[in-house]
């Protein structure tokens, strides 16, 4: 059976349509990564399995009002060590609830990574409360 | 006359032996019986029943085995009160450590059941909405093979996993989800070697970083790290295009069963994920392999056996083994030291008189599968740390969040569940000399002395705590103890080196 005939009798059934749409949503999905994911740490989805960035380490430094925050006394130590490796959802979550427990005050959140392909780069700085985005 | 009863079974199983033989032949002869659907390369894919018999029992045994282990990371569910979802839609929704406990207790057996192969139509969309759940509700455990299994689970729910009435060993089975969950593994692979295809993986610096243990000095001392990192990229690209199409299973097979079992030996702690891989593989190896062996002696007699016991079993017999299967399991579920074991033991009874209503012809067999179920979760708990090392998670999150009420209550949990374990007594013992419970606080010290024998840290807590007290010549002869058992600990060291200075 050509390509053609394969797609129109697989849109004939449920079960054709929903391998199709299985099938398109896997391999555009990992694209995302590459296409239009603002966080280069979060691999997720896209089955980069033992990527380099996977060995990139991010040191976080979070303030509220110039006062450092210990994290490991503030969030479970699980997050901690996914904010070492970057995701940028993990620490923007962190800030706003540092934002929301601190009403008034600017929660600042740096973030300085070290990469195994590329030049260390510098995300944040400022305060949160105002932009949340990394 | 009982001689008599014996031959007459031995003779029962060789005849069932015999006609299993001649069905083989029958159905090799015959199957497929219907023409398949268009296109036939998703509707008519088919595979043996054996093969579908052994890759059920195992992938599912495996996920049952694997949730048990990942049971010990309930406490950092809800800690804090923080969690970022993977789907925001989830973040009202998001598992806490009790429902994470029983959320993983309760995929456990369900995978159990269907490794099994019983009650698989209505437990395996259960199940795949429980993992969903527990995987997209946060972050944490975000790993890429958890994706690939929820994924797997929800192709699963469209796979025909129960035996077909009649079934042999080489009879066909149609499944487009079977081959569906194949091409998926086409596309991973595919995505994992684009992912590489980048200077610092070619070179090998990225592989020689993540590697350790026997395979990298394996590694090492043969081809190097950046052939090696080339050859992992060539192999990924071959099995993209190999997994999924049977002509090439023979290439793929060996392939990716030695990148997996490679990757068991690179040391990574990615839990069970590399053995599921493998488990897969049953898939992917040819089915004439699985056919061939499922004829070995002592297998068809094997089969022949079980078929006779299943005929025993078909009447009042299977309801007698029902309630058996029942009370044993609760009683397994009472003793095991899992957090709210019981509770999920009673409410598994329930679901027990559920799906035997749902499936009152295979009354046997679901009970067998609910007593394999409580087994699995006895011998998990048994023959590792994971309800232990829950309650030591637990105390030691709850402990730097600072809450220290949790965190005595769990660390004396985990005295109870392990008493013999010098961890939970020394946490325990230090928690309660910081609120002045010091009787029970240095008792418990004291036991964890004795389970650590080399170990200085209970012997400087409670040299801290004399001198605290005033009591200083004791805290020197205490914290000198410690620096006997374990003579590399530099906090004994250094605080037997003040004292001692002190004295001077």
């Amino acid at each position: 059976m050509n390509p053609v005939g394969h797609v129109r009798a697989l849109v004939a059934t449920w079960r054709g349509r929903f391998i199709l749409a299985f099938i398109v949503v896997q391999l555009l999905l990992p694209l995302t990564y590459y296409l239009v994911r603002r966080d280069p740490h979060d691999e997720r989805f896209a089955w980069r399995m033992f990527s380099p960035m996977r060995m990139a380490q991010c040191t976080p430094q979070i303030s509220v009002d110039k006062q450092p925050v210990q994290l490991m006394a503030t969030f479970h130590e699980a997050w901690v060590e996914m904010v070492g490796r970057g995701r940028f959802s993990v620490v923007e979550a962190m800030a706003a609830k540092l934002c929301a427990q601190n009403p008034g005050k600017r929660v600042e959140v740096s973030l300085d990574c070290t990469y195994l392909d590329r030049t260390p780069a510098h995300f944040g700085g400022q305060d949160m409360c105002t932009h949340p985005r990394l | 006359m009982a001689k008599k009863s014996k031959h007459g079974r031995g003779k029962q199983r060789r005849q069932a032996a015999r006609d299993e033989r001649v069905a083989v032949e029958k159905v090799i002869a015959t199957s497929p019986q219907v023409p398949a659907e268009e296109p036939a390369f998703w509707f008519g894919f088919d595979v043996s029943w054996a093969k579908l018999v052994l890759g059920r029992f195992v992938l599912f045994l495996l996920l049952a085995i694997d949730s048990l282990l990942n049971f010990s990371h309930a406490p950092r569910y809800g800690a804090g009160d923080f969690n970022v979802a993977q789907l925001p839609l989830l973040d009202g929704l998001a598992p806490t450590r009790p429902s994470y406990a029983i959320g993983q207790l309760a995929c456990a057996y369900l995978f159990a059941l269907i490794a099994c192969g019983a009650a698989t139509r209505i437990a395996l969309p259960i199940v795949a909405a429980i993992y969903g759940w527990l995987y997209f509700g946060s972050h944490l455990d975000s790993y890429q093979h958890h994706y690939l299994m929820w994924l797997i689970l929800v192709l699963s729910c469209f796979v025909p996993w129960q035996k077909p009435a009649d079934a042999v060993p080489a009879t066909r089975i149609r499944s487009w989800a079977l081959r569906l969950i194949l091409v998926q593994l086409g596309i991973l692979y595919l995505w994992a070697a684009i992912s590489k295809i980048n200077p610092a993986w070619v070179d090998g610096r990225t592989l020689s970083q993540q590697v350790v243990g026997s395979m990298k000095s394996l590694i090492t001392s043969t081809v190097g790290f950046k052939i090696a990192s080339v050859m992992v990229i060539l192999v990924e690209l071959t099995l993209a295009f190999t997994v999924w199409i049977k002509r090439t299973w023979w290439i793929a097979a060996p392939l990716g069963l030695l990148l997996h079992i490679g990757i068991v030996m690179t040391g990574l702690e990615i839990g069970l994920f590399a053995w599921l891989m493998i488990g897969m593989y049953i898939f992917v190896v040819p089915d004439r392999i699985w056919g061939w062996l499922a004829e070995r002696s002592p297998l068809p007699t094997l089969r022949g056996f079980l078929g006779v016991v299943a005929d025993w079993f078909a009447g009042a017999a299977g309801w007698i083994l029902w309630v058996i299967a029942g009370a044993l399991g609760l009683i397994l579920a009472l003793v095991a030291r899992y957090d709210h074991a019981g509770a999920v033991g009673l409410v598994l009874i329930a679901a027990l008189i559920g799906l035997t209503i749902y499936d009152r012809k295979h009354v046997a067999r679901i009970a067998l599968a609910h007593l394999v179920a409580f087994t699995l979760w006895t011998i998990v708990d048994r023959a590792t740390t994971t309800a232990p090392d829950y309650y030591r998670f637990w105390g030691g999150s709850s402990r730097r969040l600072g809450d220290t009420k949790t965190a005595e209550y769990a660390y004396r949990k985990m005295t109870e569940v392990a008493p013999n374990e010098g961890a939970g007594h020394f946490q325990l013992g230090r928690l309660l000399l910081a609120r002045d419970a010091s009787d029970e606080g240095l008792t418990e010290l004291h036991r964890a002395e004795e389970l650590e024998p080399l170990k200085a840290r209970a012997y400087v807590a409670e040299a801290k705590w004399l001198l605290q007290h005033g009591r200083r010549d004791e805290a020197i002869a205490k914290v000198r103890e410690g620096t006997i058992v374990e003579p590399t600990d530099s906090e004994a060291r250094s605080l037997l080196d003040s004292l001692v200075g002190g004295t001077k």
